[in-house]
């Protein structure tokens, strides 16, 4: 059986047309049984556990300060709890906002209080690499492997946090890049300190230089008496995952009070389904790939072909 | 306007992208190359990670190929057999190439690899460019004959088992040296992002002794099967193939190249081929610029593979 040279395209076509439609078709269906494991956005009030508290959790009878007043204690919130990381996304602002509740500061200017609001994203691991000249070429000779570095770290304040309290009381909180919680893979414990201390120090620098890492000396400003707030920007390049905020209210280096909330960080719409669709079923997305691939070279070939009578 | 590239994870304006297509699409509508060797690089230098270009240019070079070897198949230009053995040895070197890129992520060294291959490839198919074409303009302005085919020899190729009658290129010859060209082939363009026709075409011509009229059209049948194969294992062995970026560069590719082969009729063959590896020679030099110069970040930060 001899078909006309030509006739066999229409069919290539249709069946490519049909098989990419089909294609297409399939990816809502299958994010959405892969939603699943997204799960829902956690409680956004919290006290984060594991973490020192240093301050006394709030008793449910109020007890007077020694003073005979009210202790000052503090209660923050974030303009959205969730944030979502779409195909148009580039980058967006959160409001963390809060009151000090007994507050004793007359004015807001008057610097009665500091209050540090530390943005934290999900510890990820990491590999830091560093270069070497090797024969005349610059190639990644040594590296060391993170188990956990936060992805995203923000950090604002009333005024410089070296001002606000002693090193080792920032320390203990994590406030401040130097209190980045980094722990190294176990096999490489036996790192030198002052190897180890440039690693850190590279990839801090390097976070920040994507904007991942950043630090607002005054980033917090009260409004009143005990209303405060602090604009985050969240990049485009923002991991996602969840975030949490911390709250902490200082006086003369002390800290009285602290706060915890979450914000969900998570891929929507088209964003979501394209990479669901690649991780969740890679042999599929890269079919699908292909049949885009020559879908578009024969749409082109035969749109130019036509052009040129 | 500004589009989040799902598999690149970065945000990325569509324009830059589609201009990217369309300006190397242009040069490869006018040289009639497959223009993986430029994109590729090029996307790196723009910062999307060197796997994620190597990945994705594979599912563009499906899209810039697929037309040419329809086009070529029809003026039966195509010597199936031989393409069929060619990819069967291309999809093997592939698989090959797409674990390698693995490896090297794990161990990050696949930027220094991509680019000492880029240094490697480049530069000697570029010198050989321009010594070429500058002998033949040099002759041609002599007013002698240019004969680009050297006359057919027997040579050690043809003592190999496994002969096989391959009638469209009029050759019997053994299996193995189009399954070996064909699997170095599919290597490379696993790991450097690229078709790979500029190692093949040459390879065809003065090692299999493949007539020069099926020599192209062979060629884009075997790329298209192999760079398929590739996105398929790209995408399911390393996750590096994202299809919006590919897209953007297919659209400002195709487009480009119609105007590019328009350009390419005004020039003579020759002058084309010294414009190409000139081309060909900037791309190299400044990849090894990259590779000698002290960089001004000695570190380099990267996700764990294998836990995402």
């Amino acid at each position: 059986m001899t078909l006309p040279a030509n006739s066999w395209r229409p069919v290539l076509f249709g069946a490519l047309l049909g098989l990419g439609v089909m294609a297409l078709a399939l990816i809502p269906l299958l994010s959405r049984s892969a939603q699943v494991a997204y799960a829902a956005p956690p409680a956004t009030q919290q006290t984060v556990p594991g973490q020192p508290v240093a301050a006394p959790q709030q008793p449910a009878q109020p007890v007077l300060g020694p003073d005979g007043r009210m202790p000052e204690s503090v209660e923050a919130d974030v303009s959205t709890r969730s944030v979502a990381v779409t195909s148009s996304f580039t980058g967006t602002e959160i409001i963390v906002f809060g009151t000090v509740e007994h507050s004793r500061q007359p004015t807001a200017e008057s610097g009665y209080y500091d209050v540090v609001v530390v943005v934290d994203g999900t510890p990820s691991p990491i590999v830091a690499r560093r270069k070497a000249n090797v024969a005349g070429l610059w190639i990644n000779a040594n590296s060391i492997r993170f188990d956990k570095v936060p992805s995203y770290y923000a950090i604002a304040s009333t005024r410089p946090i070296e001002e606000i309290a002693d090193p080792q009381v920032l320390d203990k909180y994590r406030i401040g890049f130097q209190s980045v919680h980094m722990s190294a893979a176990p096999q490489q414990a036996q790192l030198a300190p002052e190897e180890m201390a440039e690693y850190r120090q590279a990839v801090i620098r390097l976070k920040e230089k994507d904007q991942l890492y950043q630090k607002k000396e005054t980033g917090v400003a009260f409004i009143g008496r005990s209303l405060f707030r602090s604009a985050i920007s969240l990049p485009a390049n923002v991991p996602v995952g969840p975030l949490v905020t911390h709250t902490y209210l200082f006086k003369d280096g002390k800290l009285l009070s602290r706060h915890s909330n979450s914000v969900m960080l998570q891929r929507e719409g088209l964003e979501r389904y394209l990479h669901n669709f690649a991780f969740e079923y890679p042999i599929f997305y890269g079919i699908f790939a292909v049949f885009i691939a020559v879908a578009a070279g024969l749409i082109a070939s035969t749109l130019f072909k036509r052009g040129a009578h | 306007m500004n589009f989040y590239l799902p598999i690149a994870e970065m945000s990325a304006n569509i324009f830059v992208f589609l201009g990217m297509g369309a300006a190397v699409g242009f040069l490869s509508g006018m040289f009639g190359v497959g223009g993986g060797f430029l994109m590729t690089p090029l996307l790196i230098f723009s910062g999307i990670p060197a796997a994620v270009a190597v990945g994705t240019e594979a599912a563009q070079i499906v899209a810039s190929s697929v037309s040419g070897a329809i086009a070529q198949y029809r003026r039966k230009n195509v010597d199936i057999k031989m393409g069929v053995v060619l990819l069967t040895g291309g999809i093997f070197g592939s698989a090959i190439g797409v674990q390698v890129v693995k490896i090297l992520r794990q161990i990050g060294q696949f930027e220094l690899f991509v680019s000492l291959t880029y240094v490697t490839f480049l530069g000697i198919i570029g010198t050989l460019m321009l010594i070429e074409s500058l002998n033949t303009m040099h002759k041609a302005r002599g007013g002698k004959q240019v004969s680009a085919r050297r006359p057919g020899q027997h040579n050690w190729i043809h003592g190999l088992p496994f002969k096989m009658r391959f009638h469209r290129s009029k050759l019997y010859i053994s299996a193995i040296p189009p399954l070996m060209i064909g699997a170095f082939v599919g290597f490379l363009g696993a790991i450097m992002g690229v078709g790979g026709g500029f190692v093949m075409v040459p390879a065809m011509i003065y090692l299999l002794r493949v007539p020069t009229n099926v020599v192209v059209g062979t060629s884009l049948f075997q790329i298209v099967f192999v760079t398929a194969a590739t996105t398929i294992m790209h995408a399911t062995q390393n996750h590096t193939v994202d299809i919006v970026l590919a897209m953007l560069l297919m659209v400002g590719g195709v487009i480009g190249a119609q105007f590019g082969a328009v350009a390419g009729e005004k020039l003579k063959g020759e002058q084309l081929r010294a414009l190409l590896a000139g081309l060909v020679l900037l791309v190299c030099l400044r990849i090894a610029y990259g590779l000698v110069v002290p960089p001004s970040e000695l570190y380099s930060i990267g996700g764990v593979l294998g836990g995402h």
